[in-house]
């Protein structure tokens, strides 16, 4: 029975964090201002990354954990750098910032299969994410 | 003689009882329904009795579905990529009315009532266009990966001759090139490598004839070694080198193969096939777009110079971290220049459109291992 709420944990918590950069992407597309889009991006970023940090920081979080937590925010900081044009990028222009939502929604999917997290991690960024936002 | 409280009392509970003790009954007939060894099939037609001509085509399609595998489209909504594929696949196995199509669809497993384990696999028999069986099975019955899904292609495949065209699909995550433990969400010690995929394909040729298209729409299959594993058994592999996205290669040339493959022209098809998933793709994906199509006799000289090489270097990374090793394309790693690299494949690339490779501006159609620097 455990191993039944590991793994439905587990897909909860997967399931969530993509839920969460999607429904960023359908906001960034539902407004045509720009700078509105970049904010909505930007604040997504910086809840998750503030999310990711607080859960690294848990003594619930195994050390392997937290290797994955560290990947997973060195790949959503490049995103961050990106979008604001920083760190030797060219920043996204105005235009192409409904597809660089989409980017980030299934580079983020791709990813998940290369950061695994354990159903306790998974699950506190989902709490997290929730208190925080 | 009972008081009128004892008897509302007996009555009451008699009201109450009755309810649990038929929830009870449900709850042990489905255990033992789900834990018969006898699978609950669904013919239509008794084997051996399926009429009609012997197929032309024989498709085995394996789609897995125990891990994440939720996606969103470009409108937000939300996939199973395992879900859509199969239908996607069942429509080919109807459409196509002179071919034999297996399906086999490995489920995460799901308990009822929290405890009592269900069938994780479906398997599923269509014949000139028609399903003749739909069977759920355990998926961890046999002692190597494909023992129950060889065992049911045993029990349908048509017999006869001319032998059909040979056709194989796989369709889920990375299939991993050493260790390969976790693969299966439901089973977390159990493996599964490129070594077992190509198990399961001997198994399939019976050591004679190869399948003439071999389909992986997984990430990263378009590597040396993988390429290799499959190489003794497959004419022609298409496959992704790179990041492939769930919404895998598009089926729909499988959907009418007596068109598509009239003229026996596999190499054609394959090209076809590629091409068209290549365009699916690049139509909503914004990574990297990477589908090669490989003519196994024409790559293998490359396939034996890189083996040693690609296999020292999977020693390497293996006690690495994740963070410390990476994939590229070979070609940026001067030990892959080898005669024949670029020799016998078609290669459709698109960068992705953002991040630090937006600007790469080709793809070898080969991808490899290496450290971080």
């Amino acid at each position: 029975m455990m191993c039944v709420l590991v793994y439905a944990g587990i897909a909860v918590g997967q399931d969530n964090v993509q839920k969460y950069f999607n429904d960023a992407a359908c906001k960034v597309k539902a407004t045509n201002d720009p700078s509105q889009k970049r904010e909505i991006l930007n604040n997504k970023f910086q809840d998750m990354s503030k999310a990711l940090g607080m859960v690294r920081s848990s003594p619930l979080v195994s050390k392997t954990d937290r290797a994955g937590i560290d990947r997973f925010k060195a790949a959503l900081q490049e995103k961050q750098d990106e979008l604001a044009g920083a760190n030797g990028y060219a920043r996204v222009s105005d235009d192409q910032l409904n597809a660089f939502s989409d980017y980030v929604v299934q580079d983020m999917e791709q990813a998940d299969k290369t950061i695994t997290m354990s159903v306790v991690t998974a699950l506190l960024i989902v709490i997290i994410i929730i208190l925080v936002t | 003689m009972k008081s009128p409280l004892y008897r509302s009392f007996v009555s009451a509970t008699h009201a109450l009882s009755m309810p649990l003790v038929g929830l009870a009954c449900v709850a042990l007939a489905l255990f033992l329904f789900s834990c018969s060894s006898i699978p609950p099939a669904h013919r239509t037609t008794p084997p051996g009795d399926e009429g009609g001509l012997s197929p032309r085509y024989s498709i085995v399609c394996i789609i897995h579905g125990d891990g994440g595998y939720l996606y969103h489209d470009a409108h937000g909504d939300a996939h199973r990529a395992d879900e859509v594929t199969l239908a996607k696949a069942k429509t080919v196995a109807e459409r196509n009315t002179q071919a034999e199509v297996f399906i086999f669809h490995e489920r995460r497993r799901r308990h009822l009532l929290l405890f009592l384990p269900r069938r994780d696999g479906t398997f599923y028999y269509y014949r000139n266009g028609r399903l003749l069986a739909e069977e759920s099975y355990w998926r961890d019955q046999g002692e190597l990966r494909f023992d129950t899904e060889i065992e049911l292609y045993d029990r349908f495949r048509a017999e006869g001759s001319p032998d059909p065209m040979r056709l194989f699909l796989y369709f889920g995550h990375e299939i991993p090139e050493i260790g390969g433990a976790g693969y299966d969400a439901s089973y977390k010690n159990r493996t599964f490598t490129v070594g077992d995929l190509a198990d399961g394909l001997r198994r399939i040729t019976r050591d004679s004839t190869k399948v003439d298209l071999v389909v992986l729409s997984t990430c990263f299959s378009g590597t040396p070694r993988a390429i290799a594993a499959v190489a003794p058994y497959a004419r022609y592999v298409i496959a992704s080198p790179d990041n492939l996205h769930l919404s895998y290669f598009d089926l729909r040339p499988f959907e009418r193969l007596d068109i598509g493959l009239r003229e026996g022209d596999v190499s054609g098809f394959a090209n076809t096939f590629a091409r068209h998933a290549f365009d699916r793709l690049t139509e909503d994906v914004q990574t990297a777009v990477t589908v090669v199509v490989y003519d196994v006799d024409r790559v293998r000289g490359f396939l034996y110079s890189a083996d040693s090489i690609y296999g020292r270097a999977l020693i390497t990374m293996k006690g690495r971290t994740p963070a410390s090793i990476e994939r590229c394309d070979c070609a940026e790693d001067s030990a892959y220049a080898l005669p024949g690299m670029n020799e016998g494949m078609a290669v459709f690339y698109r960068p992705s459109r953002f991040g630090r490779l937006k600007h790469k501006e080709s793809h070898s159609g080969w991808e490899c291992w290496r450290l971080v620097k």
